[in-house]
């Protein structure tokens, strides 16, 4: 097993750029520091290549073992695994990273070194943890990843120091992916239970004969952390704050690859979650709901990258559907695709927005077309793979799969499929309104600062991501039979009814543009552009209520005067482990033995003032004692008999 | 040497020693009381030869010389202790740096 120790070297670059980085000399200057991350990323991604390489010509089933711990029955077995679900969804991942790092090194040009350093060593380590999460083989290096990669989260949408919004947007999506994650947390540490090892094919196989009703509970806990990971709902509130982020990060964690991680999380149990139909029922309708959700509240949305946000929510909804009808090689077949166009348009929003002075809101993308012919025309390119343009776009291809395997599968998926063809609709509605805005010619009134032209580490990323997110969908049928799946056909009706779909949807955006009353009315929509206001709801029954709390243990009361018992849950323990102690020293202290124990301690102060005495410091009284000394040798020598006088 | 001139030698020696110790331990004046341990390690060294020659044996001899030495360093170390006395503290009495400070 030790020929596949290269697997274990995959994520290495990545990490090794982020030591570099964070730890790494001082005296590195930007043009070193873009180096060392753009290498980091790139070479990770050709071993990743390379990986692929192998598991495409042969066996896919390679496994490097990083140690063995044995506890008692236990069997805790670290390793890294490379399956078709980790080289698809891995090579995805290190390619994006790839392409969204060079295009950072453009659009960061202007950052402080020390900003500069900060962003690339927390993308690379990202990468590097994504990758480990992606290829784990045991659950303990799964949730390893999972975490890195919701501390890199929270530390790249705070990456704005200055700015309060953007920490505490961090906040909110560390918090609540935190929750999440402890729900993940209890459901492998059950399966654990159950198994007595980490490896995730023991975990999977021990649920299988774990008995139903425990099995569901499991379930569900995986489920949740999931859905928080992957902002669907109720949990999504975090993924549209998390837009404060730079544009970069909002490219690659939370719209390609981190978001995904939940509909991961679940193609990698799916036999764990086939085995609890319920379960998968309600995984179903909750995609079903949230693709709806962000699909409609996208298209109310006026600030671009929040639109995107909310189109993330809405196409991993879709993913989670089809893992929900039992099909997770095609949710990850749309993992794939999703992760080239979304990235893609965050990219090319991004270089728009920046042209525009760096104002994000829709309207001021109008005149981009003039403005950066390269980036509008790939933000088309994407726009149309996400709206799902009929069979040219990759979008099409893998929505298509998806609304296939929904309506074949039993009464419950012809509900989600009627759902999941509203979101259809609603998403090429958005996506054709902002295209057709950038269009028009320009709104701003001030004509915004020049920018330097877009660079080629800015153009090549997005002109390359454009072709795949058109031609990507020639990859769904091979990725999915690679998945080790049968490709779903495609009933004829349901393909017709999903193009009318995308066409209605299309249409309806050229009508909000013609008709400029529905678009005002749609702009005075508050309400579903907040999304409607489920955040606010939060904030009023559990943040607020949290606060209090926090508040009232620390021994802060109403009117700000604090009370005399501070934090009264923790103290309690504290007064009570007092009081125990104080009680036994008391009946120690009081005992006789003690007493006597007490009385020579106090005796030795005495004794040393006493011994002091003998010192006077005088030559006269040593000189006396040292005669006295050897009269005393004398004698003693006098008194020996082996002495040869005698 | 007869047994009766070898006692009278080694009374002669403790006499030496006993008024050796004697100066040492009653005068308080370093100088006299470094004098009185020259007079002291008289005494031995006297001991050494009157036992050397009463045995027809160098050893007595070759222990004297040692003691010379020894005296040597001696009054070297106690005269250097007394030239630093007298310039810095202006004692010449030793129970007054009994303290070990000034």
């Amino acid at each position: 097993m030790s020929s596949n120790f290269w697997l274990l070297l995959v994520p290495v670059p990545t990490l090794a750029a982020f030591m570099t980085l964070a730890f790494g000399p001082f005296w590195l200057g930007p043009s070193q520091v873009r180096a060392v991350a753009l290498a980091g990323a790139w070479l990770t991604a050709a071993l990743m290549l390379a990986a692929s390489g192998v598991c495409a010509s042969g066996t896919c089933h390679l496994l490097a073992p990083v140690f063995t711990v044995k506890v008692g029955t236990a069997s805790v077995a670290l390793a890294l695994i490379l399956d078709p679900l980790a080289t698809v969804v891995g090579t995805t991942v290190a390619i994006v990273g790839g392409f969204v790092i060079s295009y950072s090194l453009g659009y960061m040009a202007r950052a402080r070194l020390a900003d500069l350093r900060r962003f690339f060593a927390y993308m690379n380590l990202f990468l590097g943890a994504m990758l480990t999460m992606v290829m784990a083989g045991d659950s303990i290096n799964f949730f390893l990843g999972w975490e890195m990669m919701g501390l890199c989260s929270f530390f790249l949408i705070g990456y704005n120091m200055s700015l309060p919004r953007a920490f505490a947007a961090g906040r909110k999506a560390f918090v609540i992916t935190r929750f999440g994650d402890v729900l993940l947390l209890a459901g492998l540490l059950l399966l654990f239970y159950e198994a007595g090892g980490v490896r995730i094919d023991a975990l999977v196989n021990a649920a299988l004969v774990m008995p139903p009703g425990r099995r569901s509970v499991v379930a569900v806990l995986l489920l949740g952390g999931a859905l928080a990971k992957s902002a669907q709902l109720p949990f999504h509130t975090w993924l549209p704050v998390a837009m404060a982020g730079p544009t970069p990060v909002s490219a690659l964690l939370h719209s390609a690859t981190m978001v995904a991680a939940g509909a991961f999380l679940l193609a990698r149990f799916a036999p764990l979650f086939a085995a609890t139909p319920e379960v998968l029922a309600a995984v179903a309708m909750v995609g079903a709901f949230s693709s709806c959700f962000g699909a409609l509240v996208a298209v109310f949305q006026t600030d671009v990258k929040r639109m995107l946000a909310y189109s993330s929510i809405s196409q991993i909804g879709f993913m989670i559907i089809s893992i929900g009808v039992g099909a997770p090689q095609v949710a990850i077949a749309h993992f794939v695709i999703h992760a080239i166009f979304k990235s893609l348009l965050f990219l090319s929003a991004g270089d728009m927005a920046y042209a525009a002075g760096g104002r994000t809101d829709i309207a001021a993308l109008a005149g981009s077309s003039t403005r950066r012919p390269i980036a509008y025309f790939s933000f088309a390119a994407g726009a149309a793979s996400l709206a799902g343009l009929p069979l040219i776009t990759a979008g099409w291809w893998s929505k298509e799969a998806i609304l296939a395997s929904a309506v074949s599968a039993g009464p419950l998926g012809e509900i989600l499929w009627s759902l999941a063809l509203i979101a259809v609709a609603l998403t090429a509605t958005y996506a054709t309104r902002a295209v057709l805005v950038g269009a028009g010619p320009s709104t701003l009134l001030a004509r915004p600062p020049a920018v330097p032209p877009a660079g080629i580490a800015t153009n090549a990323p997005l002109v390359l991501l454009a072709a795949a997110s058109l031609a990507g969908g020639l990859l769904v049928g091979p990725i999915v039979r690679f998945l080790g799946a049968a490709e779903p056909d495609t009933p004829a009706f349901s393909a017709i009814v999903g193009a009318a779909a995308v066409l209605l949807g299309v249409s309806a955006a050229f009508a909000l543009r013609r008709h400029p009353h529905l678009a005002s009315r749609i702009a005075r929509a508050r309400k579903v552009r907040q999304g409607f206001r489920i955040d606010a709801v939060y904030q009023q029954r559990f943040v607020r209520p949290f606060r209090h709390l926090a508040y009232w243990l620390n021994g802060v009361r109403r009117g700000g005067r604090s009370s005399g018992i501070v934090d009264p849950l923790g103290a309690v323990p504290v007064l009570g482990i007092v009081w125990l102690v104080r009680r036994m020293i008391h009946w120690a202290a009081v005992d006789r033995v003690d007493r006597v124990w007490m009385r020579l301690a106090a005796m030795v102060p005495e004794l040393s003032s006493f011994s002091r005495r003998s010192q006077t410091g005088r030559v006269r009284d040593y000189a006396l004692s040292l005669i006295f000394g050897i009269a005393a040798l004398l004698l003693l020598a006098l008194k020996s008999p082996r002495l040869p006088w005698h | 040497m007869t047994d009766q001139s070898l006692a009278i030698l080694l009374v002669l020696a403790t006499t030496l020693f006993a008024v050796g110790l004697f100066g040492v331990l009653v005068r308080r004046g370093v100088l006299l009381q470094l004098i009185a341990l020259e007079v002291l390690l008289a005494g031995p060294a006297l001991a050494f030869i009157a036992a050397g020659a009463r045995r027809g044996d160098a050893q007595g001899q070759a222990m004297f010389v040692i003691l010379l030495v020894f005296a040597a360093a001696e009054v070297a170390i106690g005269l250097a202790l007394y030239l630093r006395l007298r310039r810095c503290a202006d004692v010449s009495d030793s129970d007054s740096v009994s303290q070990l400070r000034s």
